[in-house]
């Protein structure tokens, strides 16, 4: 009785060719409704051009900095959650988790929106002040610091997400090479699955190539948010020393992340009949971890927050009444509810943890929480008037978002969206033989009374 | 520049106002603090130890290279912090803040976790690692209003809390410059004002208000009730 | 590679209570020893009593010293029993199994250790009961709840209380087993212990709840031990102290030393004890897998501490790392510190060999602790050497013979204890060895066999 829907029988599981089949047949043809979607999020993408051309017309100058915070929290809301997926499937193939085998491809697939992160740093490091004169991550660094070190993070990370897409998703290219009839997309396919047979030799390469490449993206995600925080965040907010921060946005990215992630197989379920692959089993699953990250996140800002209360210094009490207690109050209110407190008390439960609506409805909930702690973290940043001073004085008032910065942020998301949608015209949205090896290690056994799985634990 | 406290219970706010230009490091202050305040006798042994008791010390700075090298003096006792980091962290209320403007120290509350003398940035606070004790010819001359501390506790500068509640016996005001702390009467340079900061009369309010007047390590946000009259140099 | 050891419920029994149901010799001796070594410390506690805190190497500006690192040191240490047994119960990791009663047992032992430590460091010991109890009859105020101090003692109590609980909870099964096993009044003792334990359905279903809930229930009392304890310097004004990250920062140090004490702690036991069939390479390699990830956590957030920690640029945050990283003894502790604690151990145990080495395994695990130990020490005391910008400051920090005597006799106590507590009752819980055993199949997955679990959610 592994999921709840129907208790295991002696009857036998479904093959690796049922799941190739059935995943290959969707793939084939995507239907209408794919682009009727495609539509929708390419027109909303092109809206949110236009609102970055608005931005761009107001330029770059010191005065105007203020104007692109939503700009930057937008961006940090895509690395928080869409670039965060991939951490979801690297982890859980170095646990070796067998539930993690349908849903790891949805996560890989969103390594692409490293590459709309990439672009949108350029703007968004532009309209950073200069370093000079005020304190940063870099210290007395030079060689073009900030911006050129943080184009060679997000862009190693881009880099990384797409080497794992790619890399694990080689047999299922074949596979769909060998299976898709001849056109310009098949030959596009034929190409991208670079001559995979499925040698021994070629399995253990991609055996090491994805645990190596998904531990480079777990590695080297946790940096990434350190620069972003610091640089955009930290370091142009005067008199804050809060070194606990880069850990609390990589929580805040790995809990985005698994919250899109149910999100992703939630919509998949009902907009794409995914339902055979995306069952209670990875909903309960994904649960657990999407529950301790809340508890991590809130956890970590009250560290920060206590030691800045306790300690009463001067420029620690402006800090905190910025980011905390005054003008971002609401904002953080916001992001304390749905980020920490809905979680906490939804998912004690285990009758909502192991259910699709549940985790889902959750997982919605963190990413709008995880949007609005960007905002009061970007936003908030890039109000101050002088980053150079060593007191925040005065604090800048609350800042709402105008009609450019709305259409920029539904604009950039729905990019990330229309990307995800793109990609799995190439790849599929399931990994096949991901879940026909699962299928290969799972045994149903008769224990005592009922019937039970056994797990094979390669090692 | 943040203003005093102004307090409503009592009548009196006691505050320093040392004057930095007339300080000439002679520690008479020291002095007279130890024979008012029953303080142990620091002798070489206790300095070597690190474990000298001095509830005020003067501090001695040099400023400039030879020749022209100065020797600055900065006598520093317990602030006596509105805002004071020591208090919160006291887990038995062995440091509490009265209505006086004082921080107090309860000796018989404290069980010795000296993390009240972590938390003070002016190292105002002292531990007593022995049991404190005199020779015998000096027995008969401790300074019977003053408790002699045990080893084990805390202890620092009261502002003389025992000629205090002396003057003030009675919930009776006193008049300016009735009394004074030891380390304020011995000073021979007259650096030291002592008084009551709720009284804006009072002499220590007038020189509170001085161009000079700072607060050490004001970037803490502590709040002391002491403060230092900067030195002017005449030809600077 | 991989294989499975198929043991009976007999052999099991047999070889886990070998030492609970006769006194071998070297146990004798070994106790002997350590229980010297106890006395000696007693004994010097009691000097100190006599004398006063003057005996130790503290000084004016440095008031904290050994004993505190020492405390940090134990609690940290008693992270372990949790990280091991809660959170692998909890995530059914099946190597957790021969490890879970050690380790928690010495969360136990550790963590009344640690609670030695404030009370032998406080000036007067003797009134440390107004502290930690809240009564206000003898004074006629309570406790400043404000105070770290006493989030502290509220903390690691709650942590003893609920550590011991899961212990026991745990033990009660093996208790009726050795209740059947023994005669005359220990079967008496062992009866009452045991609860009437006959192991019908009810009682192993209520024994999984409660096991299941008390983990979830200790993890957050897990977290908040090490980061109050943190808190004790977070949130003072000492500079190189007052970090944000501090708590988080302590609590995987903890996990860290943590961890690496059970993996000394289960070669120990493997060898004194003889348990072979039970402690494998495999397990071992599993938690060296388990400390990489810890390990590398921790120098994310010692990184952390250090970057923010000079962001600002603040003179007298400067001073202290200077004095923590360049200036002799304390640059020369600072290496063998970071050098002990991550750089030898952490690539070592990137190769299998060394991960399935039981004596590699035993001495990095022991470089770990003894580097955690500096870590404390250098968090401590050059910050209070250098904690303001006063020009009258005094020598450095030398423990004295007093508190050396006393650290020894801390670790020399934990491991008495233990030592102590496997006379009585099995190190490894017998139960979920049976348990483990009944999980265990086969997978035939083309021509090879591999070693499967049975997953019943």
């Amino acid at each position: 009785m592994h999921n709840g829907e129907h208790e295991l029988t002696a009857g036998p599981l479904p093959t690796h060719q049922d799941v190739a089949r059935d995943v290959l047949g969707r793939f084939q043809d995507l239907g209408h409704r794919y682009w009727g979607w495609v539509t929708v999020l390419a027109f909303l993408f092109i809206l949110g051009i236009v609102g970055f051309i608005i931005r761009l017309t107001e330029g770059f100058d010191d005065e105007n900095r203020a104007n692109w915070g939503y700009f930057v929290a937008t961006l940090a809301f895509i690395v928080t959650t869409f670039t965060a997926m991939p951490v979801i499937s690297a982890g859980l193939r170095l646990t070796k988790a067998n539930w993690r085998r349908p849903l790891t491809r949805v996560t890989e697939n969103m390594a692409i929106t490293g590459l709309l992160v990439v672009l949108m740093l350029i703007p968004a490091l532009i309209a950073l002040p200069t370093i000079d004169g005020r304190f940063s991550i870099w210290f007395e660094f030079p060689l073009g610091a900030p911006g050129v070190w943080d184009v060679i993070g997000y862009g190693t990370l881009a880099l990384i997400g797409l080497a794992l897409l790619w890399g694990v998703a080689l047999p299922d290219l074949a596979a769909a090479r060998d299976h898709l009839p001849a056109s310009s997309r098949q030959r596009v396919i034929g190409w991208l699955s670079l001559g995979w047979v499925g040698g021994v030799r070629q399995w253990r390469v991609l055996y090491q190539g994805s645990l190596l490449a998904g531990a480079m993206y777990l590695l080297t995600y946790p940096l990434v948010q350190t620069l972003m925080i610091s640089d955009f965040h930290h370091g142009l907010i005067p008199g804050l020393k809060d070194a606990i921060i880069p850990a609390t946005v990589v929580v805040n990215g790995l809990q985005g992340a698994v919250g899109m992630t149910l999100l992703t197989m939630y919509l998949m379920r009902r907009l794409g009949n995914y339902e055979k692959y995306f069952s209670v089993e990875q909903f309960w699953a994904l649960s657990k971890p999407l529950l301790a990250f809340s508890l991590l996140w809130f956890y970590f800002w009250w560290a920060s927050f206590i030691t800045f209360w306790y300690g009463r210094q001067p420029g620690e009490s402006e800090v905190i009444r910025l980011l905390v207690l005054d003008e971002y109050r609401g904002a953080l209110m916001i992001s304390f509810f749905l980020n920490f407190i809905g979680p906490l008390v939804a998912l004690v439960w285990n009758p909502v943890r192991r259910s699709v609506w549940g985790p889902a409805l959750v997982g919605t909930g963190v990413v709008i929480g995880a949007l609005v702690n960007q905002v009061r973290l970007y936003v908030s940043a890039f109000s101050v008037a002088d980053p150079s001073q060593h007191v925040l004085h005065p604090r800048p008032a609350t800042q709402w978002p105008d009609a450019p910065d709305l259409l920029i942020m539904v604009g950039a998301i729905s990019g990330c969206v229309l990307l995800f949608m793109l990609v799995s015209k190439i790849i599929p949205v399931v990994s096949i033989w991901e879940i026909g090896e699962g299928l290969r290690l799972v045994k149903v056994r008769r224990y005592m009374n009922r019937y039970v799985r056994v797990i094979a634990k390669s090692h | 520049m943040a203003t005093r406290t102004q307090n409503t219970r009592a009548n009196h706010k006691w505050g320093m106002v040392i004057d930095l230009d007339r300080c000439s490091g002679c520690q008479a202050c020291v002095i007279a603090c130890q024979a008012e305040n029953n303080i142990p006798l620091n002798d070489q042994s206790a300095f070597l130890d690190g474990r000298a008791i001095e509830w005020i010390r003067v501090e001695r700075y040099w400023e400039g290279d030879y020749p022209d090298i100065k020797a600055r003096f900065l006598p520093v006792l317990c602030q006596h912090c509105d805002n004071a980091p020591c208090e919160s962290v006291c887990p038995v209320y062995a440091t509490y803040h009265n209505n006086e403007g004082l921080n107090v120290q309860v000796y018989n509350r404290c069980v010795g976790t000296r993390f009240c003398g972590n938390n003070c940035p002016y190292h105002a606070r002292l531990f007593n690692y022995w049991e404190p004790v005199w020779p015998e010819e000096l027995r008969n001359q401790l300074n019977p209003d003053v408790t002699v501390r045990t080893r084990g506790i805390m202890e620092k500068c009261t502002f003389c809390i025992q000629r205090i509640r002396r003057s003030t016996r009675g919930g009776k005001q006193v008049e300016d410059q009735a009394f004074n702390p030891a380390c304020v009467q011995a000073c021979p340079t007259d650096a030291m004002t002592f008084g009551n900061l709720n009284d804006p009369d009072s002499r220590v309010s007038r020189k509170w208000e001085d161009e000079r007047a700072y607060r050490v390590l004001e970037g803490l946000g502590t709040n002391p009730s002491v403060k230092y009259l900067k030195q002017v140099d005449a030809h600077a | 590679m991989y294989y499975r050891r198929t043991l009976t419920d007999a052999q099991i029994n047999r070889e886990l209570l070998d030492v609970v149901l006769r006194t071998p010799m070297w146990w004798v001796i070994i106790v002997s020893i350590l229980g010297l070594i106890v006395a000696g410390a007693a004994s010097a506690f009691g000097f100190m009593m006599n004398q006063g805190l003057g005996v130790t190497g503290l000084q004016q500006p440095i008031f904290w010293g050994f004993f505190i690192t020492n405390f940090i040191f134990w609690v940290g240490i008693s992270h372990a029993g949790v990280m091991i047994s809660a959170i692998l119960r909890l995530s059914q990791a099946e190597w957790r199994r021969p490890m879970v009663r050690a380790a928690e047992t010495m969360t136990v032992f550790a963590l009344m250790t640690s609670l030695l430590q404030p009370l032998i460091h406080a000036g007067r010991p003797w009134r440390i009961f107004y502290w930690v109890f809240p009564y206000d009859w003898a004074r006629g105020i309570w406790p400043d709840v404000r105070s770290p101090l006493v989030w502290d003692p509220t903390a690691i109590i709650t942590y003893l209380t609920s550590s011991t609980l899961f212990v026991y909870t745990a033990l009660i099964p093996d208790l009726a087993i050795i209740r059947d096993r023994s005669t005359g009044w220990r079967r008496t003792v062992y009866g009452i212990l045991a609860l009437g334990w006959h192991g019908n359905p009810r009682q192993w279903k209520l024994q999984g709840i409660a096991g299941i809930l008390l983990s979830a229930l200790i993890l957050p009392v897990f977290v908040s031990v090490h980061s109050i304890v943190s808190w004790d310097f977070g949130v003072s004004l000492v500079p190189s102290w007052h970090v944000t990250v501090f708590a988080p920062y302590f609590v995987i140090g903890a996990v860290h030393s943590g961890v690496s004490a059970v993996v000394t702690l289960m070669i120990l036991m493997r060898k004194l004890y003889k348990l072979e069939n039970f402690i494998w390479e495999e397990h071992i390699d599993a938690v060296a897998r388990l400390l990489i990830v810890v390990a590398t956590a921790w120098l994310f957030f010692f990184w952390l501490d250090l970057v923010f920690a000079l962001w600002l640029r603040e003179e007298q945050e400067m001073t202290v790392w200077h004095l923590r990283l360049f200036e002799p003894p304390w640059s020369w502790l600072f290496l063998v510190f970071i050098v002990f604690s991550y750089i030898i151990p952490v690539p070592l145990w990137m190769f299998r060999r060394v991960r399935r080495s039981f004596t590699w395994m035993l001495w990095t695990s022991l470089m770990v602790n003894v580097g955690m130990f500096l870590e404390r020490l250098i968090i401590i005391v050059p910050a209070l050497m250098r904690k303001g910008p006063w020009t009258f400051t005094y020598d450095t920090y030398r423990p004295s013979a007093v508190e050396v005597t006393l650290i020894v006799g801390s670790i020399a106590l934990v491991v008495l204890l233990l030592m102590l507590f496997s006379k009585f009752f099995p190190l490894i819980p017998i139960w979920e060895e049976k348990e483990g055993q009944k999980l265990i199949d086969d997978v035939r997955v083309g021509d090879r066999v591999i070693p499967a679990l049975v997953k019943e959610h």
